[in-house]
Formats: C-alpha cells, sequence, structure tokens
C-alpha cells in the first residue's frame, strides 16, 4: 500500500532549502518528500526550524535559496495572491491554535466555510457544530476562545481547519501541553485523516509517544538538513547516536543543543 | 582627542537623523503599500459585510456619547471666546457667526478626529497588533483568507464613514452648544442665535469641515491598520505600536488640516 503511494510521487518536495534569519542560518540544505496520503513527522529540538520548514509550505516565510514543490508545481516563488490556491489546498493548525478572539468557536469554524465553501451563515454555523461534534466540543460551541483551555482551542482550531477538507494538513505542535487523553485523541484524529479522508499529514512534534505512534515516516532535522529519515522501527534501530540521544530523550550524548 | 570626539559626535547626530529619516521613509512607505491594497480590494468592492457592520457598530455608534461631550463644549467655547467682543460691539446676531464658522470649518472637525483617532484609532492599533502578535493574522492567511480583504478594508470604510458622520453630528451638537452658552451666559434668545447662524453660515463652511473629516478618517484607519500589523515584539510591541499610531495620526491630522484649508477645499 506504502508503495503504491510511494509510486505516485511526492505531493511535497523541499530541494535543498536554506532559510536564515537575521543572518543566522536556521536551515542549510533541507531535502525532504511527503508521499500523497502519508502521515510524515518532522521531529528535533527546539529551535532546530521545524516550524519554519512546515510555515514555507504556505508561503508565511519565504526560502532563501531551494525549491519547494506541491503537486506537481514550484510553490515557492509564488507571491501573496499565488499562494491562496495553495493555501486552499494545505491546511495548517498553528501551535497557539490562532482562533480568533472576538467569535465564538462555531463562528471560528464557520468563517473558512463562509469565506471559502460560499456557505450563507446559517448554514456554515450548522456545519461548524457539526465538525466542532467530531472534535467532541458541542457544548463548548458557543464559548469564545479565552474562556477555553488550551486543549480544547487546539481541538477547535483543528476542527476549522479541516472544515473545508484541506488534502494536506500541517500540525505545529498539536499535542504539547495536553493531557495524554486528549492528546492521544488528536493522534487518533490524525491518524484517520490519512486512513480515512487520503490526506497527507506533516506533524512537527516532541511528542514521543504520538511519533512511533502514528507515523508513517519520521524525518529527524539536526543541524539545518534531515539527518535521518525513515519508518519509526527504522528509527529506532538507527546506529546514529544522535538520533539515538533524541528518541530515548537522554540528556548527554553526542546532541548539539545551542542554547542550552 | 577633542577633535575625534567633537567628529564622532557629529558623525553620530548624521547618523541618528539619517536612521530616523529611515525609518519615517519605511513606515511612510508601509502605509502607501497598504493603502494600495486597500485601494485594489475596493475596485470592485470586495469586503466582509458582517465585519463591516460589526466595526460601523463598534467605531460609530459607541463614539457618539464623547464625541457629543467634545462638540458641545467645543460650541460653548467657542461663544465665550468670542463673547468680549460680541458685547462690546453689541453685535449679538453675530454672536453665531463667530461661533460657528470656527467650529465647522476648523475646531469642530479636529477636535473630532483627534478624540476618534484616541478612542477607536488606538483601539483598532491594539486589537490588529494583538492579532498580529499571537499569529492570527497568518492564521486567516492559512485559511486562505486575505486580511486586507477580511480585515484591513472593513475598518478602513467603517473608520472613514464614521468619522464623517460623527463629524456631522458633533458640528450640529457643537452649534447646539454655542446657543446654549449664549442663551445662558449672555442672555442671547435662541431663535437670535439661530438666525446669526442660518444668516451668516453657507454650506460651503459645513462642507468643508466633511471634507476634512473625510481626509482625517482616511489618515486615522491607514496608520491605525498599518502599525496594528506591523507589530513586532509581543505586549511591548503593541504598546509601542498605539503610541506611534496617536503620534502619526496625530501629525498627519494636523498636515491634512494645514493643506486642505490652504487650498481651500
Amino acid at each position: 500500500m506504502k508503495d503504491a503511494k510511494a509510486s505516485a510521487g511526492p505531493v511535497i518536495e523541499f530541494r535543498s532549502v536554506a532559510k536564515a534569519f537575521g543572518g543566522k542560518p536556521v536551515l542549510k540544505d533541507l531535502s525532504l518528500a511527503v508521499g500523497r496520503g502519508e502521515v510524515m513527522f518532522i521531529i528535533g529540538t527546539s529551535g532546530v526550524g521545524k516550524s519554519v520548514t512546515i510555515k514555507h509550505l504556505i508561503g508565511l516565510l519565504r526560502v532563501d535559496a531551494g525549491e519547494i514543490w506541491f503537486d506537481g508545481q514550484r510553490i515557492d516563488q509564488l507571491d501573496e495572491r499565488g499562494f491562496y490556491p495553495v493555501r486552499r489546498r494545505v491546511g495548517m493548525v498553528f501551535q497557539n491554535a490562532t482562533l480568533f478572539d472576538s467569535m465564538t468557536l462555531t463562528e471560528n469554524v464557520a468563517l473558512p466555510l463562509r469565506k471559502l465553501g460560499g456557505l450563507r451563515m446559517k448554514a456554515a454555523l450548522e456545519q461548524a457544530r457539526v465538525r466542532l461534534g467530531e472534535v467532541h466540543l458541542t457544548e463548548f460551541a458557543d464559548r469564545y476562545p479565552a474562556e477555553l483551555s488550551d486543549g480544547m482551542r487546539k481541538r477547535a482550531a483543528i476542527a476549522r481547519t479541516l472544515a473545508t477538507d484541506p488534502e494536506v494538513v500541517l500540525f505545529d505542535e498539536p499535542t504539547t501541553g495536553l493531557d495524554p487523553v486528549s492528546a492521544r485523541r488528536i493522534d487518533r484524529l490524525i491518524r484517520e485523516l490519512a486512513d480515512h479522508r487520503g490526506a497527507t499529514a506533516i506533524v512537527v512534534s516532541h511528542d514521543l509517544t504520538s511519533i512511533f505512534t502514528i507515523a508513517d515516516r519520521i524525518a529527524f532535522v539536526y543541524q539545518g538538513g534531515i539527518r535521518a529519515l525513515g519508518t519509526p522501527a527504522e528509527l529506532q534501530a538507527s546506529p546514529d547516536e544522535v538520533v539515538q540521544q533524541f528518541i530515548r530523550g537522554k540528556s548527554s550524548g553526542p546532541m548539539e543543543t545551542p542554547g542550552f | 582627542m577633542s577633535r575625534r570626539g567633537e567628529g564622532g559626535r557629529i558623525a553620530g547626530l548624521f547618523e541618528g537623523a539619517g536612521a530616523a529619516a529611515i525609518n519615517v521613509a519605511r513606515e511612510a512607505g508601509g502605509m502607501v503599500m497598504l493603502l494600495g491594497s486597500v485601494l485594489r480590494a475596493l475596485v470592485p468592492p470586495s469586503m466582509d459585510g458582517r465585519e463591516l457592520v460589526r466595526n460601523l457598530h463598534k467605531m460609530g455608534n459607541r463614539s457618539v456619547p464623547i464625541v457629543a461631550l467634545t462638540a458641545f463644549f467645543a460650541g460653548a467655547l467657542m461663544t465665550i471666546q468670542s463673547a468680549p467682543f460680541v458685547q462690546r460691539l453689541g453685535a449679538t446676531s453675530l454672536a453665531g457667526w463667530a461661533a460657528g464658522y470656527a467650529v465647522l470649518r476648523e475646531i469642530g472637525p479636529i477636535l473630532i478626529a483627534l478624540m476618534f483617532s484616541g478612542r477607536v484609532g488606538a483601539n483598532n492599533t491594539a486589537e490588529l497588533g494583538t492579532m498580529t502578535v499571537t499569529e492570527q493574522l497568518d492564521g486567516l492567511r492559512a485559511l486562505a483568507i486575505d486580511p486586507v480583504r477580511y480585515l484591513i478594508v472593513p475598518r478602513v470604510v467603517a473608520m472613514i464613514v464614521m468619522l464623517v458622520a460623527l463629524t456631522a453630528i458633533g458640528d450640529l451638537v457643537a452649534l447646539l452648544g454655542g446657543a446654549a452658552l449664549g442663551k445662558a451666559a449672555l442672555g442671547i434668545e435662541w431663535t437670535t442665535m439661530y438666525h446669526s447662524f442660518a444668516d451668516n453660515l453657507g454650506p460651503q463652511d459645513f462642507l468643508q469641515g466633511i471634507w476634512k473629516s473625510l481626509a482625517f478618517g482616511g489618515a486615522i484607519a491607514i496608520t491605525s491598520c498599518h502599525f496594528g500589523t506591523t507589530v513586532r515584539g509581543g505586549a511591548v510591541g503593541v504598546g509601542r505600536a498605539v503610541n506611534a499610531q496617536v503620534v502619526a495620526s496625530a501629525v498627519s491630522i494636523m498636515l491634512l488640516d494645514f493643506f486642505l484649508t490652504y487650498m481651500n477645499i
């Protein structure tokens, strides 16, 4: 099954991407291909450039060098307007949820349904309630984001991103700061997204349980590039000591962690 | 040492002036770019109706009390200022003209615009700034919703429409304030004051103030949206942006007022 997906060619491809902030290089030469319908985890220490990598896919950041391809189209050279068609197909759930403070959860989820799905307000609100039900938030549908916990906000943000059924969903640390039960529910949701809806998921995470439970493949980012790439089993069997130190969560070892 | 030190100080002065000039040019350039994006979104008009209505209500309706209060006392003050001359000359029929001319053409539009900038412009910068630092604007872009069309254009339109409407309301209240003070302090009858307004003030006096408020509304809208959407650096950045917006709006209002008055628009 995986081979069949792989043979269809990657849906997303980073080719030698480089990105620096204020003269400080974050990504130096990052190349990665993600297959259609795959759950790809991007892992690595804090500040290594995982979020930076995925933000390039929807044009929130621009590469300094290298190329990014999406479904056979080169997208790194698109301007802001050119990125809108890509953003309709590639959704992103941000680390901080980024729900709109001035709207209830239902209104938040209804917004893309109204603006992109072309629904009238009433139909969009009804549809939004259904979507919130899928992430077990029906009883909080009329609350404002500030009144809810981080976990609830994250689930609502997931419902909002998935409302328009994007083909690719980028998750930036979806389980960070959540209790274990909520975290595993989000894992299941991501897995179902790939298995039942055929969507591709790229997940930035340090959550080892998530990584080894639901990933098809894992890309380990280190020193501005991909240090290791493979299935969970392949990474666990990796002879690379840096990889081993990370996945075993050891405080001492060969891994360089700037600023710590 | 002193020669070198002096040279260094002079170089430092030039450096400081240059940096300030570059900063002003950068902000002005950003505002022009934003104005361009807003105009592009307005031809043909493409904005979120719900956001427009929400902002019209929030920015306009809720500003009426503070604007009315300011305008009433501005009108009353004009009458107080002109009272000695009116009384000395016994020209009570000119009392309305003296107060009304200044109110409609200058004091009304300027005071109301400054109040509006402080209440609505600062609020707008703080709200957009907080949305920027909490990535809500990026969240909109990620949902394939253009923040300019969804957030900025309704705010710009609402601010312009509402400042014009508030100025018109304020003008009326100011004239009322002038007449009330005239009656209370100078014993000028309401009818005398009314005729003084009606005989000496023309539509052009009222319209000059309205044109000015149109320009002031645009300036407050663009500066407040620009500083809000370019915030960097968390809560401190939001505070800095609000500060910059208040100063930039006030300066824009004064400059626009000067040029519009000079060109007699």
